[in-house]
């Protein structure tokens, strides 16, 4: 944790030297009082002060012998990627395949391939689930959910 | 005289047949959600808020609300029969819980979980009803520096008293204020941190955030080490419900203490449910005559904190509709709702929207008495719900949240917003950042600079208005000593670590 909590800090502290910059850089008040950057220039100051505070803890403390490992394990990591391969997969083209078709291999494609469920099931929840989202938001609430050329 | 008569017009909107069936709905899903470990009540409440985004603004609270309240009903479900907790402030019930069901009495435990919540729940609507207006009326005479503190104060004691490290509760409630400030700036109409994106000249939408800090990094979390649940047989039949007259007679006194205790703590901005069932657990165990006995199976370690907790999420109301201060994350998700509804909550919403406050004050009672008849017969159902796997609920959770996230604005780059947070979401918790102080920020974070600027241009600049109006001063003061008391409390340690090792 020590190690990661000095990693942290110098990731925010990059983060809030970014924030301060950009906020200097803003135009004063026209008028009586603070302008548009004041806020995020002393939130920025502020998060610098703590992510400095953390760093130095992390410096302070005893090394501890790591209760927890911060890693997950290999198989852990390869599911996180997976989930985030096919949720950004998802978003890139769905506008393109439409909602009833993303949503359905979304579904498909995480309770088959992530979590290996039978076939059998995989489908049954893909195509209940994504029927069901569109029943829900494009008749009962009437969001116009995305189509492809097809127009579904 | 005044409050029965608003009283009145409160049920006569929550008794409306749409309202009725929304609250319905409410509960409902908030049991569930109480139920299945993996999401919690701050989840379902930013699922539901674009689910919800059609209906007009009394009947969505109604319906979030009932999630909210509902949650601390169904959370205990799960804590008692497979050791669990359904949501975090369920956590203590699982100490005697569990061992009560393996000692075959899972029936009286979920009996009392479930009568223990409907009592702490009504006194806790109960107490919202008396303290509420005579409040709002306070606060009417609130000015700009007023409003600045109050809000800087909530801010504070909500990072300085969530997870384990105030330090990094702090940061993440400043993150929050930082992310607020993205968008058209609403005085000087200046652009900031939008990068020259149309979609960001509104702000980060709060929901994308929301969902992605919570439901999908929670998912995430959930992924990498996956749950294993041992579920108990239990005897779920209705006449097995119902704790006998011996349960009773201990367990009375530890629900009104545990109801008025969890109320006054739900009022208070930053300690939310969970704190709330931890405080009256001790408690009771202190005021126990048989205080060994307590982590064994003990009925009243459950009726106190599953009182408590109830009372908590009402307490929790009292600031959010009265000063438009949530107290915790699930009632900042519901302050960022109220909002995108067009509602400031705060004094002035009972003079103008008294409809909404009492109607959604009233569907309190009325959700309060669902849930107690949704807990109590159908507990068994709510038990089966628990069979269905993690890894079926997971892809319906994404989904759910993609797709809601989109239908706010009809826009693809929300569900970035979703992702992109979703896996800052994860981060922050596998490095012990509590995620909801950076929601609160996000929210409160235009009300402080609003009120922050407009009081510095009434002075001039000159800070020093925050002190000389006697309110704004004390609570400047409160918000400014929690925001340093982790600093007070590290230099007292050292103290204390060095007298020790001067005597020793």
């Amino acid at each position: 944790m020590r190690r990661a909590d000095q990693v942290t800090g110098v990731v925010v502290l990059l983060f809030s030297v970014f924030v301060m910059v950009g906020a200097w850089r803003m135009p004063p008040s026209a008028t009586f009082g603070p302008g548009a950057g004041f806020l995020p220039f002393w939130c920025g100051a502020l998060l610098a002060l703590l992510s400095f505070l953390l760093i130095l803890s992390g410096v302070r403390r005893p090394l501890v012998a790591a209760a927890k490992t911060l890693f997950p394990s290999e198989r852990g990591l390869l599911t996180l990627a997976a989930v985030v391969v096919g949720l950004t997969a998802y978003i890139l083209t769905l506008e393109t395949l439409g909602f009833l078709v993303g949503t359905g291999l979304l579904t498909a494609y995480l309770l088959g391939v992530v979590e290996k469920e039978k076939w059998t099931t995989t489908i049954l929840v893909a195509v209940l689930n994504s029927a069901g989202l569109y029943v829900v938001f494009q008749v009962l609430l009437g969001v116009n959910l995305p189509t492809n050329r097809f127009g579904f | 005289m005044d409050i029965f008569h608003n009283l009145l017009l409160g049920f006569h909107v929550a008794l409306s047949p749409q309202n009725l069936l929304f609250c319905f709905i409410g509960v409902t899903l908030g049991t569930l959600i109480g139920v299945l470990p993996g999401i919690g009540p701050v989840t379902g409440v930013a699922i539901l808020i674009p689910i919800t985004f059609g209906l007009s603004a009394t009947t969505a609270i109604i319906t979030m609300a009932g999630v909210y309240y509902g949650a601390m009903y169904g959370g205990s479900t799960t804590s008692i029969l497979i050791n669990v907790p359904g949501e975090s402030a369920s956590v203590v019930t699982c100490l005697d819980g569990y061992q009560m069901a393996r000692k075959g009495r899972a029936g009286p435990a979920l009996g009392m979980a479930a009568l223990a919540s409907f009592i702490a729940g009504t006194f806790a609507t109960l107490a919202l009803n008396l303290i509420a207006p005579p409040l709002a009326d306070v606060a009417l005479s609130f000015g700009p520096p007023e409003y600045f503190a109050l809000t800087f104060m909530g801010l504070t004691l909500v990072t300085s008293l969530s997870g384990d490290s105030m330090l990094k509760g702090i940061m993440s409630g400043v993150f929050g204020v930082i992310l607020a400030c993205v968008g058209i700036d609403a005085v000087s109409g200046e652009e900031r941190f939008t990068f020259g994106n149309v979609f960001l000249l509104d702000g980060l939408g709060f929901i994308g955030v929301a969902v992605g800090l919570f439901a999908i990094a929670e998912v995430l979390i959930n992924l990498e080490d996956p749950m294993e649940q041992v579920f108990m047989k239990a005897d779920l039949k209705l006449r097995s419900l119902f704790p006998n007259l011996q349960d009773w007679k201990v367990s009375l006194g530890p629900i009104g203490r545990s109801s008025v205790i969890g109320f006054i703590i739900g009022v208070l901005p930053g300690a939310g449910a969970t704190i709330a069932s931890f405080v009256t657990y001790a408690t009771e165990k202190r005021l126990s005559k048989h205080p060994e006995k307590f982590g064994t199976g003990v009925i009243e370690g459950v009726a106190a904190p599953e009182a408590a907790n109830n009372a908590a999420a009402g307490g929790a109301m009292v600031p959010l509709l009265t000063l438009g201060i949530p107290g915790s994350g699930t009632t900042a998700v519901l302050l960022g709702a109220l909002l995108i509804h067009g509602l400031r909550p705060g004094p002035l919403l009972f003079k103008t929207n008294p409809d909404f406050v009492w109607g959604v004050i009233a569907s309190m009672y009325i959700g309060n008495v669902m849930l107690l008849v949704l807990n109590l017969p159908l507990v068994a159902m709510w038990a089966s719900m628990l069979r269905v796997p993690y890894r079926i609920l997971m892809p319906l959770i994404v989904t759910i949240s993609a797709v809601g996230v989109f239908a706010t604005d009809n826009n693809v780059f929300d569900m970035w917003i979703m992702f992109g947070f979703g896996i800052i979401g994860y981060l922050m918790r596998k490095l012990d950042f509590p995620a909801a102080p950076a929601v609160l920020g996000l929210v409160l974070g235009p009300l402080v600079e609003r009120s922050l600027r407009q009081s510095l241009t009434i002075s001039h600049g000159d800070l020093s208005i925050f002190f000389t109006r006697p309110i704004s001063g004390v609570l400047t003061v409160a918000a400014l000593l929690s925001l340093f008391a982790p600093l007070f409390r590290t230099a007292w340690e050292a103290r204390k670590r060095r007298l020790a090792s001067t005597k020793g």
